[in-house]
């Protein structure tokens, strides 16, 4: 037991000897595998129906008269089921299949309930398939962020509750005392999300407060379901994924630390900063602003720690497939959050305040930062799930270079036409008529849709190389030279 | 739900009040479990013998 083998460090309790106190992270992988598969087939359905969606409401913000002729292609309920298909579908999908792998990897427990995985994923995507089926067909809440309809909310607190009792469970026994920063956001996250949505539906759809405390409690959801959900699951996968890829430890592990408490401590009062200007009572804002501007903390603390990791590895950052996406998403969190902070400052939000400029800046954190270290998770962790490697390393080129330039055009072409629609419509002398600056948008809104569609390319290389690798068994099995490195080089030994 | 004064959302005050003390309770813990200590040890918890530090495990084939 005492005999730790020669290439790892001694110190870590983890990686004993002994195979009774040692779990093998391969027998972690494969005890995850039918689920894992489930919810990333899961993610990529939602991922094509959400940008088909996606398409055309963009297109109908320069075409008005595109797919006009029915109610069911409206742009509000088409708009809505984008975002509950990328958010809800997409996004949870790719949380429930590449964060339990890292909870289970760090937790140094194969899994013994993965039925209770399954279950939660069936519930989550047949409410969700109601829920949004129901947006459609016209029963959407008029609630941003909550729109769907009361009836498939059970489904989705279900399913909700399975995924949070398996964390526990993960975590309780779990084998070392350690708990890896990783493991504080996943856990973190997993605790903060059944407070937001309890408190939101009760307060929005259940009973619903009266006045602006409703919109205070739709904002203060909304915000905190990218900066308590989706913020820490990504932020957790890279603090993962970067130190591994790398074969180095993260720089700084006391600024991890540091890192995760400022950001529990200070995300959760932001949201606000979305009713500046409105008849809300000035101290709740000017404590969404602080708050605001306090995430500069967490975000300069997360940039050094990531950002430094990579300093000195020669670019072998930019040769793994995995950190390509990583360090594009980690890079994107950097600088989103710092626009945010600004965008919450009253001279600044006058401007940007219902403008697409908040929409450039919702794209920019939702899918340049989560969505891509996500997809980066995906790539490190199905060969080893299926032992077998990406058929094609053309297709995840592909997949990056699209949807990295695809993204970066979105948000330049959202968040310049947003400044300049802002300025206009803050000069009523020299713009007295609003038409005309809505008019305006449309060569940005042109570029937008152009943009969309080098996501959907991308996308679909996603799926393609995703399927071929699936369902072509045996025919791409580990090689000595694949496209994503399961044997070592020097040892020639499948890992 | 009217909501007309501070003491209407008192329900919605004294679950912010369990989720807050549990943080707080979390702090502690991690704490007393020794959690914020020797960081240059805990962040090498996630290396083990199938995938070593020093050890790149991630490239395009004809990197």
């Amino acid at each position: 037991m005492s005999q730790a083998p020669k290439n790892v460090a001694p110190t870590t309790p983890y990686s004993s000897a002994d195979a009774s106190i040692r779990a093998e992270l391969s027998e972690i992988d494969a005890s995850l595998r039918v689920s894992s598969l489930f919810f990333i087939t899961s993610a990529i359905f939602w991922l094509m129906a959400g940008t088909v969606l996606a398409l055309i409401a963009a297109i109908k913000l320069h075409e008005p008269s595109f797919a006009a002729g029915s109610e069911l292609t409206t742009f509000g309920r088409i708009r809505s089921a984008h975002m509950n298909a990328m958010a809800l579908g997409f996004g949870n999908n790719m949380i429930f299949a590449v964060c339990t792998w890292i909870m289970a990897r760090l937790c140094r427990t194969p899994i013994r309930h993965g039925g209770l995985l399954l279950i939660a994923g069936s519930f989550w995507n047949l409410g969700l398939t109601v829920g949004i089926a129901g947006i459609i067909k016209g029963d959407i809440t008029s609630v941003e962020w909550l729109e769907i309809p009361k009836y498939a909310t059970p489904l989705l607190a279900i399913s909700y509750v399975l995924i949070g009792v398996w964390g526990i469970m993960a975590f309780r026994f779990r084998k070392g005392e350690h708990v890896y920063v990783s493991q504080w956001y996943f856990l973190g996250a997993l605790f903060w999300f059944p407070w937001l949505y309890i408190v939101a539906q009760v307060m929005i759809i259940w009973a619903p407060a009266q006045g602006v405390v409703q919109s205070v409690t739709n904002w203060w959801f909304a915000h905190n379901y990218l900066g308590l959900w989706l913020t820490p699951m990504a932020l957790g996968t890279a603090y993962y994924l970067i130190p591994k890829v790398l074969g180095r430890p993260i720089y700084s592990y006391y600024l991890s630390v540091l890192g995760f408490w400022s950001l529990a401590i200070f995300y959760n009062w932001a949201g606000v900063h979305h009713l500046i200007g409105g008849p809300v009572p000035v101290w709740l804002l000017s404590a969404g602003i602080v708050a605001s501007v306090m995430m500069v903390i967490p975000v300069i603390v997360v940039a050094i720690n990531h950002h430094m990791t990579l300093i000195g590895s020669r670019l072998n950052w930019w040769k793994s497939p995995t950190l390509r996406f990583v360090v594009f998403g980690a890079v994107n969190y950097t600088l989103v959050s710092i626009i945010g902070s600004t965008m919450a400052l009253r001279t600044v939000n006058m401007t940007t305040h219902f403008t697409h400029f908040t929409v450039g800046h919702a794209h920019h954190g939702v899918y340049a930062f989560f969505a891509m270290i996500m997809f980066g998770g995906v790539y490190y962790m199905m060969p080893r799930v299926l032992t077998r490697e990406w058929p094609s390393a053309s297709l995840i080129r592909v997949h990056f270079w699209m949807c990295a330039l695809g993204i970066l055009l979105m948000v330049f072409a959202l968040q310049i036409c947003g400044w300049i629609q802002g300025t206009q419509m803050n000069d009523a002398i020299n713009y007295p008529d609003f038409l005309q600056i809505v008019k305006s948008t449309r060569p940005y809104m042109i570029i937008r849709s152009i943009s969309g569609v080098m996501l959907m390319v991308g996308h679909l290389a996603f799926g393609l190389n995703f399927f071929w690798m699936l369902f072509s068994a045996g025919a791409h099995r580990v090689q000595q030279e694949g496209p994503t490195l399961l044997i070592s080089k020097k040892e020639g030994s499948k890992t | 739900m009217p909501v007309e004064n501070y003491i209407d959302l008192l329900p919605v005050i004294l679950l912010g009040i369990v989720f807050f003390g549990s943080a707080v309770a979390m702090i502690f813990w991690s704490v007393r479990r020794g959690q914020l200590r020797d960081f240059d040890d805990q962040a090498k918890v996630i290396f083990t013998h199938e995938e070593p530090e020093g050890e790149i495990s991630d490239h395009f084939p004809d990197k």
